[in-house]
């Protein structure tokens, strides 16, 4: 597993930073319907976030042969139905992904770390 | 309320289910107009889908929550609006499904939220409760995307507020609601470049305009279940029945595939096309569109000069109707309409053995009709290819003879779909079982009620035996008339009433209800009806019914329940 996914032309190579994909991935979960934050994926990357802003901040982006796989950490708003949001965090994050990047998204992971509760009825 | 009650409500009705302040009962009935209406135009919405680009379902996903939404009031007969809209907000959630459904769902939770304890809603706590649903639904989400669902209930909100100040008619507000939200829906491609480009409007928007239109159309008087412009999946399209409505000096039908090119509007596309012709059908599947319509002699090539600007024409077919029709009347037997499965709903596959039969079968619900029985038994390849070829993976089969439940079984056992087999072994057996469909009940429930529902009838077969045997202690002469009762022969004799009655007297017909007899294509009615008149008198206290089976060989078929 190396840092950046690397592809060849006959001019040289591309190199993308996981760093690109991680944004791309986090800007098209916060725009998703459902999502009210990202979560901290564990207590080093908390107290990361607290010192420097990270794009990589609630995504983790991981490359192998057959594509990327996609760790989304996030928040959700309390009174939704959560199967049908991640459902469409998936397809929307894989299509924005694969788009903008053209590398094959093997997996998505979505972890509901949280949900925030602005109004209970 | 189903579809067509709530459409034959008079203007005075329907007014009087929703005045101000609304009620539970007001409320219901909007609901269920709006989700009506949004059902009719389910397709249309569909058909806007641009992002994420590949399923197009928009108009399903918020169909379906808005059924989920409805089918938790729809028994409910409460007068509190409050509790009525909590209700819904709660069914919604539950149900939803994709983006615009979850967004839906927000919306009424937070229109319930507005109406808190009010009983009934006046027309200012509506504009309150609109107001909430919008905040509710912003909330949902940390960067809202404008030109979407959520603009659309923006602007819904602002201009029910607006509109309240100036007068306290629901109707008015109403009607300044669904301008608004159409201009809302006209707007969001100059809020959202992607739509822009695919040259269509917000699929979502465009769905909640729709409920809300339809509950104005509702008050209005105004159909609910005609779409002004559909489009239909290919699959769906029914050209037989539109050449039944031919009008005069509509001589010509005309079909055209073509693939449109961007910025094709489909609304555009529709009224144009009514300044030539009638009977008017556009067709979507897989971004080639067929459109179907019906011409004067002299305009006959002009949609296809029209529809040659929009896009790139695969195939023209023109047809004169006048011919086709005579050529129609001579069919004996009209099309059969079999039910249409949606992808979550059980499908039930029939094996019939005649035409009549099959008419029957259709009209309890069955989605696929597999011929055979009696003569000539269908194959494992037929019985999987009837499987493949319905959109659900929910199948109930009824072999409907002994002899094709092994390849039944077989071909359950070889698809992916999820597939069970009641063994019926005979057509009452299998009728009495198709009784029990509920297309969007739980399987395996549905399952269970058909097994044990094939138990309760009886079954009777009368029949010409085709050689000389004794079978069950009974002694068979050539060409004598045969009664079976439930497969095993009962008696022999030399006329078909006969053989009836004495089938009837072993099947202990007087301890049951009901006997219908299914005619087969060598019997005439006439003859059919004298016997039953003659059952009617033994059997006085029987309901007696008469159908056409048209199956081969047996001369009736007896169902006993």
């Amino acid at each position: 597993m190396s840092d950046k996914e690397t592809r060849h032309n006959e001019l040289g190579s591309i190199l993308i930073q996981k760093e690109a994909i991680a944004s791309i991935a986090r800007q098209s979960t916060l725009t998703s319907y459902g999502v009210v934050g990202l979560a901290p994926k564990d207590l080093i990357e908390n107290i990361r976030q607290v010192i420097k802003r990270d794009a990589k901040y609630g995504v983790d982006v991981t490359f192998d042969h057959d594509g990327l796989i996609i760790d989304l950490y996030i928040v959700v708003e309390y009174g939704t139905r959560i199967k049908s949001i991640t459902n469409s965090i998936v397809n929307s994050v894989k299509y924005n992904v694969e788009k903008t990047v053209g590398v094959p998204v093997r997996r998505i992971n979505v972890h509901v770390r949280g949900l925030r509760i602005s109004n209970m009825d | 309320m189903s579809t067509a009650e709530l459409t034959k409500l008079s203007a005075e009705e329907r007014h009087k289910l929703v005045s101000v302040p609304i009620d539970g009962q007001g409320l219901k009935t909007l609901l269920e107009a709006g989700m009506i209406w949004l059902k009719t135009n389910q397709q249309n919405v569909n058909s806007l889908n641009v992002f994420p680009v590949p399923d197009g379902d928009t108009g399903t996903n918020m169909v379906l929550t808005m059924r989920a939404a409805f089918d938790e009031v729809s028994n409910s007969g409460t007068n509190n609006a409050s509790e009525l809209a909590h209700a819904i907000a709660r069914g919604a959630l539950m149900g939803a499904r994709g983006n615009s459904g979850v967004i839906l769902s927000q919306i009424w939770r937070g229109f319930a939220r507005a109406l808190d304890s009010e009983s009934t809603m006046s027309v200012k706590l509506l504009a309150e409760a609109l107001e909430e649903a919008k905040v509710t639904a912003y909330k949902g989400v940390v960067r809202p995307v404008e030109g979407t669902i959520l603009t659309v209930i923006k602007d819904i909100a602002a201009q029910a507020e607006a509109s309240v100040q100036r007068t306290d008619s629901f109707t008015e507000v109403l009607v300044d609601i669904v301008e608004a939200a159409n201009a809302s829906v006209q707007r969001t491609p100059d809020l959202l470049p992607i739509l822009k480009q695919a040259g269509v409007v917000d699929s979502g928007g465009k769905g909640l305009f729709c409920i809300f239109e339809g509950m104005w159309r509702f008050l209005n008087g105004d159909a609910l279940d005609k779409p002004i412009t559909e489009v239909l999946p290919l699959s769906e399209m029914n050209l037989d029945n539109a050449m039944e409505t031919v009008e005069p000096g509509q001589d010509y039908e005309v079909v055209i595939d073509f693939t449109p090119n961007d910025g094709f509007n489909l609304e555009n596309y529709y009224e144009s096309l009514e300044e030539i012709g009638t009977s008017i059908q556009v067709g979507e599947g897989d971004g080639m569109y067929r459109m179907h319509i019906h011409v004067p002699t002299d305009n006959r090539y002009e949609p296809i000069d029209f529809t040659m600007g929009l896009g790139t024409i695969q195939k023209v077919a023109i047809e004169n109707l006048l011919a086709q029709m005579d050529e129609k009347k001579n069919q004996k037997n009209p099309k059969i309409k079999l039910a249409q499965v949606h992808p979550d709903e059980i499908a039930v596959v029939a094996v019939s053995p005649g035409a009549g039969l099959t008419r029957i079968f259709a009209s309890l619900g069955v989605a696929s009709i597999i011929h055979g029985g009696q003569t000539m038994n269908p194959s494992i390849k037929e019985i999987l290819a009837s499987f493949e070829d319905l959109p659900t993976d929910k199948i109930i089969i009824l072999p409907n003879n002994k002899n094709i439940i092994l390849a039944a079984n077989e071909a359950a056992s070889m698809t992916v779909k999820n597939v069970a087999v009641i063994p019926t072994i005979s057509i009452p057996q299998g009728l009495s079982a198709t009784f029990r469909l509920i297309p969007d009940g739980n399987f395996d429930e549905i399952v269970g009620d058909m097994k044990e529902a094939m138990t309760e009838v009886e079954t009777g077969e009368i029949t010409i035996a085709t050689r000389t045997v004794e079978i069950d202690g009974v002694q068979v002469e050539k060409g004598q008339v045969i009664a079976l009762h439930n497969g095993k022969l009962v008696a022999s004799t030399s006329s078909i009433d006969e053989a009836c009655e004495q089938l009837l007297v072993v099947t202990k017909a007087e301890e049951y209800e009901r006997i219908t007899l299914f005619f087969g294509e060598d019997m005439k009615q006439a003859q059919v009806n004298l016997l039953a008149d003659k059952i009617r008198s033994i059997y006085p206290d029987h309901e007696i019914e008469v159908h056409e089976g048209g199956q081969p060989h047996y001369q009736l078929i007896i169902a006993i329940e």
